[in-house]
């Protein structure tokens, strides 16, 4: 048995509960080494499992039908110097406060010839409205991918009442198995949190009634931003890092 | 073909006219039936009791008495369903019955499902006139896919079938359920009854004799004594 | 409940090859089930590489005391809690707050259940048995505010009631749906929010978890999570899919500063050695309540434990102990629709069916029961006295019935059947006599 695997005999829970399950499962020392590399093995080779056809014509329209259908709202634009306007339009619309606080990322764009004062710094409660960047959009389930990280953090898409999202087209893939790729080749681990935005914040606790905004957003609103360097398709379709990287 | 009819026990107590309309429908079909004399019951009562032995004892009948014939047809998708997908688990420690029971297994069918697919019967009438409604047994429908056939049936003896909303959630009967629980399984009878009554069909219709003096007992005792409960066959094969 | 059904059915009917989806999703939970030690042992490596503190624990009472421990020597006063029904298996809630903790629910039907000292009636509905007017009261009353009639002012309510204690609690404790073994993580699906909000905004985030939640890889986790997600609330994906990956970074403002997952046995490895370890697969979508007719008539609260529903009646006497909870796997009648619904194919039915053989072979049911069904199986074993008892016992029901033809009263161990309900009489004799009868005349 591998080092590993060897109990350090009775006198832990957790030894007994591991050993519980092997006698459980019938596995002798033996066996439960082979197991053991049978499934790290298996997680080495992350094989994909069934999915539903993905017959759709257009990523970004299947994007864009299916993020709406979850209640969030999707305009498109073409230059991220676009956005400022596409944003204050939108908080015009809805009659909503033109203050907001977003991401580092976004501090060169010019919000103030938009009529917007957006702030980067960290969110508060009370801060009515988020912008973030996204990691990437996923079609099947018109679904935003955030990943968290000092210059992404996760709260920003929490805590305020509306939360904006910004998503480059060429960052949304087919479904959750090409996300998995983009993270593994250019993370290699997932960071802190992972976190899979589809619509508004809801609930369906009383008397199975939907209603938007229980404890994360009201409202989401997705600007897709078509024109920019775009993702290598390699990083999405391929799974290269689990290469040796040497030859 | 020469098809041997498992009655069930209810229908032998409670209804035979069941078992003669299912030997009607059957030779209209072009079969020989034969009633095996020896039998009493399927064994499912004990079987879902949790009683192993009981039903086993009285499942090792059936496969005696049963074991001569081409095809076994029951006028039952609880009793069919159980000799076809129950009996194989109950002799699964015992090999030679295991063999047994896969091969009447095999050759088991519940009524309307036979007559549809392997009998393929044509001619069918009905001497009944007005609507029905059907209620989908539960071991029928999901145990041995019986769901078209009986409405093929009446479809090409022209009789109009008015689907209820939960055709194909259980009525409450469930064998020894209906006294163990009684009070639930009324309650679950009123529900069919509130759906089936909803389509202003004339008649419940269904293939399952047990659901179908539930719906009825419920029936009555909610004070309607128009709607009729019938079984299937009956429906088919007319009066005697 | 039918609204539940139908949402889930429009959602399946999208996807084609969903019964191939539903196959895979059953193997993957079997391949973890048979090699439970080693994915267990991969998550643990692999979360404890990301800073996470792993705990065993073999009980509901080690999990109380687990969590009672990290909130002690952390200094933690205020607890929010997001969905975990590991927590309603210990009763932790109430373990902790005798331990002089602020505890709060913070999932909207927990939260309501909470302030109304109640247990929840369903695993993803709790609150499913409140209707809005019992809401609007109960708000009234404990948060003294005025009275709200609609359902989108009383969830407003609750939010700004819980935003605070979002922001002021030292740790949240939720439940995981998933345990990913491949990158250490833990995944929390959401459609609120508080799942989120527990795991990003305390200091520390404690997740509890059995054994069996573990899954292999990230492409395992989108397989489960697209049946898990359509069975539930016929969602093709929930809101929030949280995959929750050890503490934050020196850089980081937002996340735990210490991540703990409590891993619970708490009989699952009996369950696991037994003929009945399939029932270890279940994602605990709440499909086969949903769908269970006695579950619409009973309600949640019944099945007297955590879990309710035909998952309810093959967990809790597993758990619980058959002497406590046999009733349970009787309260079925076997119809088999959350089989034909549960995304990870377990076979609901065999397993109550099982329960019961092994309630009857320990004795654990009433002796007249046990009696009647010996005597049946004497019976109908024997056709000749088969025959002579289903005479008699065809004229006596006919004779009960009378002059309408209805039993309105029978007796002894068959009275259950006319509490709601009359029995209608045969005519007299079987089919067996009439059967001889006719063929004697042919002859
Ligand atoms: S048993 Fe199946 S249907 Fe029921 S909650 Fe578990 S996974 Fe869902």
């Amino acid at each position: 048995m591998s080092d590993a695997l060897r109990s350090g005999g009775q006198g832990n829970p957790r030894d007994r509960i591991l050993e519980r399950i092997r006698a459980a499962t019938g596995k002798d020392a033996k066996s439960a080494t082979q197991d053991l590399e049978a499934v790290q093995s298996r997680l080495r080779e992350h094989p994909r499992g069934p999915r539903p056809p993905f017959n759709w014509p257009e990523l970004v329209a299947q994007f864009r039908a299916q993020a709406s259908a979850l209640q969030s709202t999707v305009e498109v634009v073409e230059n991220l110097a676009d956005v400022p306007a596409a944003i204050a339009h939108y908080l015009e619309d809805l009659q909503l406060d033109r203050r907001a606080v977003s991401w580092p990322e976004f501090r060169g764009l010019d919000w103030r010839a938009a009529g917007l004062q957006v702030e980067q710094r960290t969110v508060r409660d009370g801060d009515l409205v988020g912008i973030t960047g996204a990691y990437a959009g996923i079609a099947e389930t018109g679904t935003l991918m955030l990943l968290s990280g000092p210059q992404t953090p996760a709260a920003m898409s929490l805590l305020p009442d509306t939360h904006i999202a910004i998503l480059r087209t060429s960052r949304i893939v087919e479904g959750m198995e090409e996300a998995w790729n983009l993270l593994r080749n250019e993370h290699g681990k997932p960071p802190r949190a992972v976190n899979f935005v589809s619509g508004p914040s809801r609930s369906g606790d009383i008397e199975m009634q939907i209603v938007l905004g229980v404890h994360g957003p009201y409202r989401v609103h997705i600007v897709l931003v078509t024109q920019d360097a775009g993702t290598p398709r390699e990083l999405i379709n391929t799974d290269w890092w689990r290469q040796p990287a040497r030859t | 073909m020469r098809v041997a009819l498992f009655v069930t026990c209810l229908v032998d107590l409670f209804r035979p006219s069941v078992g003669f309309a299912s030997i009607k429908l059957l030779e209209a079909a072009g079969c020989e039936v034969v009633v095996p004399e020896g039998q009493t019951c399927c064994g499912q009562p004990g079987y879902n009791s949790g009683d192993r032995a009981s039903a086993q004892a009285v499942a090792r009948r059936v496969l005696q008495d049963f074991a001569a014939y081409e095809y076994v047809v029951a006028p039952s998708g609880s009793c069919a369903g159980m000799i076809k997908t129950h009996y194989p688990e109950l002799f699964k420690d015992d090999p030679a019955a295991l063999e047994q029971a896969l091969w009447l297994a095999k050759r088991t069918y519940e009524l309307t499902d036979f007559l549809v697919n392997v009998a393929k019967a044509k001619a069918v009438s009905a001497s009944f006139k007005g609507s029905v409604t059907y209620h989908d047994s539960c071991s029928g429908l999901r145990e041995l896919g019986v769901q078209s056939q009986p409405r093929a049936l009446l479809q090409a003896a022209g009789v109009p079938v008015k689907e209820m909303a939960n055709a194909a959630t259980c009525c409450g009967f469930g064998g020894t359920f209906a006294v163990k629980l009684g009070d639930i399984s009324s309650a679950m009878a009123e529900k069919k009854c509130a759906g089936a009554l909803a389509t202003g069909a004339d008649a419940i219709a269904g293939g399952d004799l047990g659901c179908l003096l539930s719906i009825e007992g419920r029936l009555r005792r909610r004070g309607d004594d128009k709607t009729k409960v019938i079984h299937v066959a009956e429906l088919l094969a007319g009066p005697e | 409940m039918a609204r539940m059904s139908g949402v889930r059915a429009d959602a399946v009917a999208k996807v084609p090859n969903f019964e191939e989806i539903r196959t895979a999703g059953a193997a993957i939970r079997d391949r973890v089930l048979s090699n439970l030690d080693a994915y267990l042992f991969q998550f643990e490596q692999a979360a404890q590489a990301r800073g996470v503190i792993v705990h065993w624990a073999e009980t509901g009472t080690d999990v109380n005391r687990i969590v009672r421990d990290i909130a002690q020597q952390n200094g933690v006063k205020k607890i929010i809690k997001s969905k975990s029904m590991l927590g309603e298996e210990s009763s932790l809630n109430h373990y902790l707050q005798e331990a002089g903790l602020d505890v709060r629910e913070t999932d909207l039907g927990e939260y309501i259940l909470q302030i109304s000292g109640e247990t929840p009636s369903h695993i993803i509905a709790p609150a499913i048995h409140k209707s809005k007017e019992d809401v609007g009261e109960l708000f009234e009353r404990v948060h003294q505010m005025p009275r709200k009639h609609t359902i989108p002012e009383m969830c407003r309510e609750a939010r700004m009631m819980l935003r605070p204690h979002f922001l002021s609690a030292d740790m949240g404790i939720s439940g995981a749906n998933f345990l990913i073994a491949e990158t250490g993580s833990v995944v929390i699906v959401t459609n609120e929010g508080n799942g989120r909000m527990t795991t990003t905004m305390p200091r520390i985030h404690v997740a509890i978890t059995g054994i069996e939640k573990v899954i292999p890889t990230l492409e395992d986790l989108s397989v489960l999570l697209r049946l898990l997600t359509r069975s539930a609330t016929g969602q093709a994906t929930s809101n929030y899919i949280s995959m929750l990956t050890g503490v934050r970074g020196p850089n980081d403002s937002d996340g735990p500063e210490q991540m703990h997952v409590v891993i619970v046995d708490n009989h699952r490895t009996e369950l696991l050695a037994s003929d009945m370890r399939e029932a270890l697969r279940c994602i605990r979508c709440g499909a086969c309540m949903n769908h269970c007719p006695v579950y619409e008539v009973i309600g949640g609260h019944t099945y007297g434990w955590v879990y309710p529903g035909p998952i309810g009646s093959v967990l809790t006497p597993s758990y619980v102990g058959l002497e406590k909870a046999g009733e349970l796997p009787n309260a079925s009648t076997l119809c088999g629709a959350c089989a034909v619904v549960c995304p990870v194919k377990i076979p609901l039915p065999d397993l109550m069916r099982k329960l019961r053989e092994k309630s009857f072979e320990r004795k654990l049911r009433p002796a007249s029961e046990r009696l009647s069904m010996r005597l049946w199986g004497y019976v109908a074993a024997r056709p000749k006295l088969y025959a002579l008892a289903t005479k008699l016992g065809a004229r006596m029901l006919q004779w009960m019935g009378g002059e309408d033809k209805l039993i309105h009263k029978l007796p002894g161990g068959l009275k259950e059947w006319t509490n709601g309900r009359d029995m209608p009489a045969p005519s007299g004799k079987t089919f067996r006599e009439l059967y001889a009868e006719k063929k004697a005349v042919g002859k």
